[in-house]
């Protein structure tokens, strides 16, 4: 399939090695991948703020990066940022082509369950990871059946992950409890960002595993931050890498 | 809903009394516990039932069609009320019916009024007006009776006192009550506080409870409680008032089925509560009295989104499951009611214009809730309403149309964070915490890469 | 205009699409009703006793009206040692209450009682102890079915009980006995 890279500023500028994994992989399973040029936020820090009038102008030019754009689909590596683009694409442009663009989008964990699964992998990932399930792609984009919900239960997060040679998953306590990262959020309400944050690095460590992965940069980063600074023995990494170690 | 705020919560940004809550951390765990294992009852009462979702489903339509059927459903209450021989009285608002309830309690020469739990009344600041008019008022429900002892409001709609220790507890019953210096087993304490309020349920002139569903083809009002204080204070003395918003209606009883059959498992994991009381008429010689409330709440059913806040039925599960609640505290939030649903209906009015961003939008609450309210979406939407206002907190107002230019400039964005990379790769962290704000003093910067994503792409898969 | 004029009136522009009022068609969970109401009324902390009847109820409750106890029975066969009293107060030293309960609701062990059968509507509340006494064809599986068969005329109250009256205000402990009844013993008649 012909890929376009939606690849959220945040990664862009601070964890590029989660959109270069991300392009390794897709790669790796066969498909063309492209970067549209002319990327920029999808303005949700903004409308997380109630700042709709301040994010139209670097919604649309996001938009405007990936409208007419050749593809199959577009995925980005960051579930937060691909949901809050999906809604801000629909609140600033309700034209055909804001429309198909919209419909092209896929976070990766989606687009590698329900599009385009992977055959088989090729290499072990030797180790034991605690998945960190964020909210908006649990909650927004159904990568897994919130802890909430009642009934039948699906999680693409596993399902992708754990066909994965020698690796081992297993979840923190309160595992799909909110990390505290939240945007602005952990800013403006520092106090509180910063416990929820300790609480969910210390719950990944409790777990023994090597390394904390998630689909959602922003909630790494975040712990990954707090991991350093509590000196807890695990890391972050994001779910791109460690498909693309096993590929 | 109502503009005027207790002065014990006072009127400070969300983010400041957090930090200050945030300040004890032991405390702050042994709070998060105590409600996240309401959270765990809940998730384990739920998890019994095969038709929970449904039953959430049925719950959030039947309010919405009672919520768009409103004048028509408060008109048969109150026609069906009239023919049981129930009074029914109308407030616009907290101080209409403040007036109301006194008129009442003072043609009967009531000195003292035995009260169950009512988030409402709190609402409309009750107490405090009945007090200044001479009447003495009793909080019945345990958790109640204890922070009025305290002289505090609840920080929790269901478990009022759950921010006290039971050694403040036992303190403050030794103080008031007279039980044991030191004591603070909860049985011992809860017993004296049974012998105590026995003796005001049995001198009492006047009860009131609130309403968790008014029944309108009945004309009948649904008390819950599992200490029986309602139905001891309004089955003792002759005179028996019940305070209910607007949005208490449920068109009849299977619709009262529904929502009874969700709102003590989604609140403590408990099936049902002990009582579950349905008062359709005086007791023989007594007196009934209902009153009908609004206070902001038609306003809210003009605003799409906000109205459906209105199908909430007080179990205070989003309170519990909340990761910002539980870690800030009931009195955090500068409206009576804390938490998501307090943001919810509380935010209007919030002159800190800050417990909208009291929130990480983690959609927790919206899930657990038993009719569905979307609480992140009204809590989002609330965010918007103020920017449009013009009344944003913590300096957004300032730096977020500079954000908002920055973002959407590939080149200031790359020639700044190329800049910001090189600062954090190049300084020690001691000089760049005290520039990186609340982020630097919580976390570790992040480990900067040497160039952007975009770069690495041209370089490596450019044509 | 009155208050309940301006609510009106506001009313008539609310900004929710009308929407119907749905069917309730949940499905009850029928296997074994009594075995069900026996697990749920010990989760909400009572007791049943199904075995011995009437008669077992009585020797029990003359036993305890020989230790000086007062009880009150408004269950036809069952008598006590005090009668229905002039006014509601006068409960106030009553030691165990014996009613009769209309129906009883396996999901969640509670049990509907009517006014008509309390003498004063306190008294399940004010008794220090509860009996309730039901018929065992009288247990149905849920709430929805429940609520279409209990009695609530004109005037009247009505309450399900699930269990003593308990609390947890204090540190989320839970203490039965709080400000109605300490105990629930259930007779499965």
């Amino acid at each position: 399939m012909k890929i376009a890279l939606f690849i959220p500023c945040l990664v862009n500028q601070m964890m590029p090695h989660v959109g270069i994994a991300t392009v390794e992989l897709l790669e790796k399973l066969g498909h063309q991948v492209i970067l549209p040029k002319g990327q920029t936020c999808c303005g949700q820090p903004m409308t997380n703020s109630g700042c709709f009038d301040e994010a139209k102008k670097t919604t649309l030019k996001l938009l405007n990066a990936f409208k007419g754009v050749e593809c199959d689909a577009i995925v980005c590596p960051a579930a937060s940022c691909l949901v809050a683009a999906k809604e801000n694409f629909h609140e600033f442009d309700a034209s055909p082509e804001a429309q198909a663009v919209i419909d092209k989008l896929y976070e990766l964990t989606e687009f590698l369950h329900d599009v385009a699964p992977i055959a088989a992998f090729n290499k072990p990932f030797n180790h034991k990871i605690s998945l960190q399930l964020s909210c908006h792609g649990i909650r927004m984009l159904d990568l897994a059946t919130p802890s909430e919900q009642m009934g039948p239960r699906t999680n693409k997060v596993e399902a992708v992950l754990k066909a994965i040679p020698s690796i081992e998953i297993v979840y923190p306590g309160r595992y799909d409890e909110c990390c505290g990262f939240g945007g602005t959020f952990a800013v403006d309400e520092g106090a509180v960002s910063a416990k929820m944050g300790k609480d969910k690095a210390q719950a990944h460590a409790e777990t023994g595993a090597k390394y904390a992965v998630g689909f959602d940069p922003s909630c790494l980063l975040h712990l990954d931050g707090m991991m350093r600074r509590q000196k807890l023995p695990i890391e972050t990494l994001h779910i791109a890498q460690v498909i693309n170690a096993a590929l | 809903m109502s503009t005027n705020h207790s002065s014990a919560i006072g009127s400070a940004v969300h983010a400041k009394k957090a930090e200050i809550f945030c300040r004890d951390e032991a405390r702050v765990d042994w709070h998060s516990k105590a409600l996240w294992m309401l959270r765990e009852k809940r998730d384990r009462a739920a998890a019994s039932l095969p038709e929970w979702e449904q039953l959430r489903q049925l719950g959030s339509e039947l309010k919405l069609h009672t919520l768009t059927n409103l004048g028509h459903y408060l008109e048969e209450f109150e026609k069906n009320c009239l023919d049981n021989g129930i009074l029914v009285h109308w407030a616009k608002d907290g101080v209409e019916h403040n007036q109301i309830v006194h008129k009442i309690l003072a043609a009967k020469q009531v000195k003292k009024l035995v009260k169950s739990k009512s988030m409402l009344t709190e609402e409309c600041h009750l107490n405090p007006y009945l007090e200044s008019q001479g009447i003495e008022v009793i909080d019945t429900d345990l958790g109640e009776r204890i922070i009025q002892l305290a002289g505090m409001p609840p920080s929790h709609i269901v478990v009022p006192a759950i921010h006290m220790k039971k050694e403040e507890v036992g303190d403050l019953f030794h103080e008031q009550l007279g039980t044991e210096k030191g004591a603070s087993d909860p049985l011992y304490l809860t017993r004296a506080a049974r012998a105590h309020l026995r003796e005001q349920f049995l001198s009492a002139d006047a009860a009131m409870t609130g309403v968790n569903m008014a029944i309108a083809n009945k004309g009948a009002v649904v008390v819950c409680t599992n200490e029986g204080n309602a139905d001891m204070g309004a089955n003792l003395p002759k005179l028996q008032l019940h305070s209910m918003g607007i949005d208490k209606i449920v068109p009849d009883l299977d619709s009262a089925a529904v929502l009874l059959r969700t709102l003590a498992r989604n609140a403590t994991g408990q099936p049902i509560t002990t009582y579950s009381s349905f008062y359709r008429g005086p007791q023989t010689d007594g007196e009934m009295h209902i009153i009908i409330v609004d206070n902001g709440r038609t306003e809210m059913l003009q605003d799409k989104i906000l109205a459906e806040s209105l199908k909430c039925i007080r179990c205070g599960g989003c309170l519990n499951t909340c990761p910002v609640y539980r870690r800030s505290g009931g009195y955090s939030y500068n409206y009576t009611i804390p938490g998501p649903i307090g943001i919810a209906v509380g935010a209007q009015n919030d002159d800190t214009n800050s417990i909208p961003w009291a929130c990480t939008l983690c959609g927790s609450c919206s899930y657990v809730c038993p009719t569905k309210v979307p609480l992140d979406k009204i809590i989002h939407h609330h965010r918007r309403l103020k920017a449009q206002a013009g009344k944003l907190p913590y300096g957004k107002r300032s730096y977020m149309p500079l954000v908002g230019n920055f973002m959407a400039s590939e080149t200031m964005l790359n020639c700044s964070m190329s800049v910001a990379r090189t600062a954090l790769r190049v300084l020690p962290g001691s000089i760049l915490k005290p520039f990186s704000g609340a982020w630097g003093k919580y976390r570790e910067l992040p480990v900067a890469p040497s160039s952007s994503f975009e770069t690495w792409f041209n370089k490596n898969r450019g044509k | 205009m009155s208050s309940k004029q301006s609510i009106l009136n506001a009313l008539k522009k609310v900004a929710v699409e009308p929407q119907a009022l749905p069917t309730f068609d949940v499905a009850p969970r029928i296997d074994d009703v009594i075995a069900q109401f026996e697990t749920n009324l010990n989760t909400v902390a009572g007791t049943l006793h199904k075995t011995g009847g009437v008669e077992a109820l009585q020797a029990h409750i003359d036993e305890l009206t020989a230790q000086g106890k007062q009880v009150i029975s408004t269950t036809d066969g069952i008598k006590g040692n005090r009668a229905v009293p002039g006014t509601a107060h006068q409960l106030r030293d009553i030691d165990y209450a014996v009613i009769p309960g209309d129906l009883a609701v396996a999901e969640n062990g509670a049990i509907w009682v009517n006014n008509k059968n309390l003498g004063h509507r306190v008294t399940p509340f004010i008794c220090e102890n509860l009996f309730l006494v039901i018929k065992a064809d009288t247990v149905v599986a849920n709430l929805h079915e429940a609520i279409n068969q209990i009695g609530l005329e004109q005037g009247e109250f009505g309450v399900f009980i699930a269990g003593p009256s308990k609390t947890a205000d204090i540190e989320q402990a839970l203490v039965v006995g709080a400000h109605g009844a300490c105990s629930l013993n259930v007779y499965l008649i």
